[in-house]
């Protein structure tokens, strides 16, 4: 006798790129086992157990004959415990509990206790969202998550908190109070520029980074503020809009560092990982599918690695994709994989191995040879693409004391969000002047004097790829002035924080 | 060793061999001198053991390898010398006529090399300065020595030093295109490229040898550059010059050394009076508490040259009439904190700050500086490239 075949819809994610899971469940006479096919991995295969528990546990009818479930597409893996929900919606479809029709139409991701209780699982945001772009107008999400969930639009998140609300649901009894969406959260205040004495010349770099995204090298002493100008730098960023926010929330919660409760965070985010970082926890991996790394966590935000040259250089190296293109794509046996990864890179590293070249308090102990290595581990493609290069001096007691207020942050963010939307209005898309093509770049800048230039420097030895990046700088630099052509001067200033220190006297 | 294998090294030495060079010496002298245990400044000291030999110099060295040619290997020998044509070397004996006669002077007595290798035209017979210091040099230093070899090189006078970076890199620079020129004494053979950034294609040695200058070096081929090798090279760079100029240099500083050797010649000395709390300028300030004379300005150096070599005052020019510079394109106050600081570097802060004008319109500016070769950037800040005429100097 052949028995309704019960279909519910479900959710992969290969990295932020959902798939539909279609979970069928039958029972056939046989033995009382469940037998669970279609590539699942350890996770989903004790959904079996902790699915049957809960049910029983719940007053409701485990099948006593065999119960036979697929995941299709067969041939993808699937990990994680969010195909819990839809499995147990299948077998009490399949047995009759809740209507077939219901059950057909239903698309659910959650996972389940012994209790029968429905849980958030890791990644739960992108579930929802991957849901939304499949075509689910409607999705049983677990009641800790809906807030959250009703972040996405166009789509209704039913909450349900025990395997009763989930029949309830289905039966169509749903309760009619409308869902509100998770608060934005301004988050704490940002450390402010005011606190920064003197470094006029990092403050004009900082100011210039905030407004172009372009990647910045402070280089210097330890203890000259290399840190504290980082943060700061974080603190002129405008706040994310809320689509973007929901972005950046998808990729914390895919990577387990953001709970389904947690407000939504509209600062950008600021990551800081440490100097014996990995290749593959600074730009995502792992075993199956890769999961994102610093990078991508620090997706429209500040990614500020410190010490930058004792970073082995292969990991280094690997930061060169995701600089350029903004994403970060990882080809692995098992999947490949992109994550976004448009970040503003912020280096810092000691001058020379002891760390006092150029400081007038103490003398470099460093033989030139070894400055000149120290330095050369820095790859020469990844500090091309550090437009803003600043050396910064330790300061002298006097300015320390000095008591004449500096500008503050508010003054400097209101410039940068001028220059921001001077560029996204020229541009279009919120595109940053750090992201744009050279030759388009070059319409909007003075001919004639840019060619004499050009060809000064050439003397000096930049190279015309270098040029180009100098002009992206250019251009933010005319953008703060409020100027739509790009002349002479503001180039001869980008260029100025790209000609590098000669260690030796030159 | 047969004299075959030797007739045979003599004719692949004969290109190699400078000007006024025989081949058979040099031939005999490299089978000599490529077994193991033996120097050639050993040899110089069997000479001067004897006392000046009174035979041509070439003659005398001969007749002491003789005695040993048989345990000589003329094979060995002969693979050097691509390494050697390789480079554009000629090489010299001491006492021929491509051999620096200052060098020479007194030999065996003197401890100049047996045999030089010479890349370049061998080092003129002008007056020639030696402007020495050490490696990790301030903006100080090098802007002093700088300073000083254009000047020296402008009035006619040769400047030699030892190649390295700091100082020495900085003299030659500011030398190279005068009408003095510069030589390097390199303290490793021809075919080992030290300093690396300055033995590199477009470095400052393939300036200096287009520029007319010369590069010295009494190793083979391929020695390294050893401590005691590159010490011993100062005494070659003291051996070519009138007069010894220390601009800087620590307490156990090669520079010394070189000061020693020109003193033990005879010949004068000078030390540019430094900073009494950086350690680099122990060097110079201990020669100047020793007695030796003070270098403040190209003058002096000029006219310690002058007075050493009275016979040829008259063929060393004066200092060369001061020629209109161009106009600075800093804006002034900018050029007035860099022109006080001089030769002392400005951290960019620091022009930023005492200038009052906005970061951005300073960086513009030193951009511009530096295209028109007035400013260079150096770790430690900002430095014009050449003495402000505002002091008098």
């Amino acid at each position: 006798m052949v028995r309704g075949l019960a279909v519910v819809r479900g959710v992969a994610l290969v990295g932020l790129r959902p798939l539909e899971v279609r979970v069928e469940a039958t029972c056939s006479p046989g033995l009382p086992v469940l037998k669970l096919v279609g590539l699942p991995d350890a996770a989903v295969r004790e959904a079996g157990e902790r699915v049957r528990t809960a049910i029983q546990r719940h007053g409701l009818r485990w099948p006593g004959e065999r119960v036979v479930v697929n995941l299709a597409p067969a041939d993808l893996p699937k990990v994680g415990s969010s195909f819990d929900l839809p499995l147990a919606i299948a077998v009490l479809a399949a047995t009759g509990q809740v209507p077939m029709a219901a059950a057909s139409r239903t698309w659910a991701c959650g996972e389940l206790g012994l209790d029968g209780s429905v849980r958030a699982v890791t990644g739960q945001l992108p579930l929802v969202a991957g849901a939304r772009q499949l075509g689910a107008r409607e999705l049983l999400v677990p009641a800790t998550a809906a807030a959250e969930a009703a972040l996405v639009t166009g789509l209704t998140p039913v909450p349900v908190t025990d395997l009763t609300d989930v029949v309830a649901a289905l039966e169509g009894r749903r309760p009619d109070t409308p869902l509100a969406p998770v608060r934005p959260c301004p988050g704490p205040p940002a450390p402010d520029l005011a606190d920064v004495r003197g470094q006029p010349l990092a403050r004009r770099a900082v100011e210039l980074a905030a407004a172009g995204g372009h990647h910045l090298l402070l280089t210097g002493p330890p203890g000259c503020g290399k840190t504290m100008l980082a943060e700061r730098l974080h603190g002129l960023l405008p706040d994310l809009t809320t689509d973007e926010a929901i972005e950046v929330a998808a990729i914390h919660s895919l990577a387990g560092e953001r709970r389904p409760d947690d407000p939504l965070r509209v600062r950008p985010p600021l990551r800081a990982p440490h100097q014996v970082v990995s290749a593959a926890a600074l730009v995502g991996g792992g075993a199956g599918i890769p999961r994102p790394g610093e990078v991508s966590l620090a997706h429209r935000g500040v990614l500020v690695l410190d010490e930058l040259l004792e970073i082995p250089r292969a990991v280094l190296d690997a930061l060169r994709q995701p600089l350029e293109r903004g994403e970060v794509v990882l080809s692995r046996s098992r999947a490949r994989v992109s994550y976004p990864g448009a970040v503003l890179l912020v280096g810092a590293a000691n001058p020379c191995p002891c760390g006092h070249l150029g400081d007038p308090r103490r003398a470099c102990s460093c033989r030139p040879d070894r400055i000149e290595r120290y330095r050369a581990r820095l790859s020469g493609p990844l500090l091309d693409r550090l437009d803003l290069q600043v050396a910064l001096q330790p300061l002298a007691r006097a300015a320390l004391l000095d008591g004449t207020p500096e500008e503050a942050s508010a003054a400097v963010a209101a410039r940068v969000a001028v220059a921001r939307t001077a560029a996204a209005q020229r541009w279009g898309a919120a595109r940053l002047n750090r992201d744009v093509d050279a030759a388009v770049l070059r319409r909007t800048t003075a001919r004639p004097a840019l060619a004499r230039l050009a060809a000064a420097l050439s003397g000096l030895g930049a190279s015309a790829r270098a040029f180009d990046r100098m002009l992206r700088v250019a251009r933010t630099i005319a953008d703060l002035e409020g100027r739509e052509v790009v002349d002479a001067s503001h180039v001869e200033e980008a260029v100025a924080y790209r000609l590098p220190p000669v260690p030796v006297p030159a | 060793m047969s004299v075959v294998a030797l007739q045979r090294l003599t004719r692949e030495a004969e290109e190699l061999a400078a000007p006024g060079t025989d081949p058979a010496v040099l031939a005999a002298l490299l089978a000599w001198t490529v077994r193991p245990r033996r120097t050639l400044e050993g040899l110089r000291r069997a000479l001067a053991a004897r006392g000046a030999p009174e035979v041509p110099l070439s003659e005398a060295l001969l007749a002491e390898v003789r005695q040993h040619l048989a345990e000589s290997d003329a094979a060995a020998a002969s693979r050097l010398l691509p390494r050697w044509r390789a480079r554009g070397c000629r090489l010299s004996v001491v006492g021929d006529p491509g051999y620096p006669a200052r060098l020479a002077e007194d030999w065996p007595a003197t401890d100049g090399p047996v045999l030089l290798a010479t890349a370049g035209a061998c080092p003129p017979a002008a007056p020639t300065v030696a402007i020495v210091g050490a490696r990790n040099a301030s903006s100080y230093g090098t802007g002093i020595a700088a300073w000083l070899a254009e000047a020296a090189s402008a009035a006619g006078v040769h400047v030699v030093s030892g190649g390295a970076v700091g100082i020495d890199a900085a003299a030659h620079r500011a030398a190279l295109e005068g009408p003095g020129g510069t030589t390097v004494v390199l303290g490793c053979g021809h075919d080992v490229a030290y300093p690396r950034g300055h033995a590199r294609a477009g470095g400052l040695f393939d300036r200096i040898l287009v520029g007319g200058g010369a590069l010295l070096s009494e190793q083979l081929p391929a020695v390294a550059p050893k401590a005691g090798i590159v010490r011993a090279r100062n005494r070659i760079v003291a051996g070519l010059a009138d007069l010894v100029v220390v601009v800087e240099g620590g307490p156990r500083s090669g520079a010394l050394l070189t000061a020693g050797a020109a003193a033990e010649r005879g010949r004068p000395v000078l030390a540019v009076p430094g900073d009494i709390r950086v350690p680099g300028s122990a060097a110079p300030n201990r020669l100047l508490a020793e007695g030796v004379g003070a270098c403040t300005d190209p003058a002096d150096l000029l006219a310690a040259l002058a007075s050493d070599r009275v016979a040829a005052a008259a063929t060393l020019p004066q200092a060369p009439a001061r020629t209109p510079r161009a106009v600075t394109v800093l804006p002034g106050e900018v050029h007035r904190e860099l022109a006080a600081a001089w030769p002392r570097a400005v951290p960019g802060d620091a022009v930023i700050h005492r200038s009052g004008l906005p970061a951005g319109t300073v960086l513009a500016a030193m951009t511009r500086a530096q295209i028109a070769g007035e400013v260079v950037e150096r770790a430690d800040g900002f430095v014009l490239r050449r003495a402000p005429e505002a002091d008098g100097k």
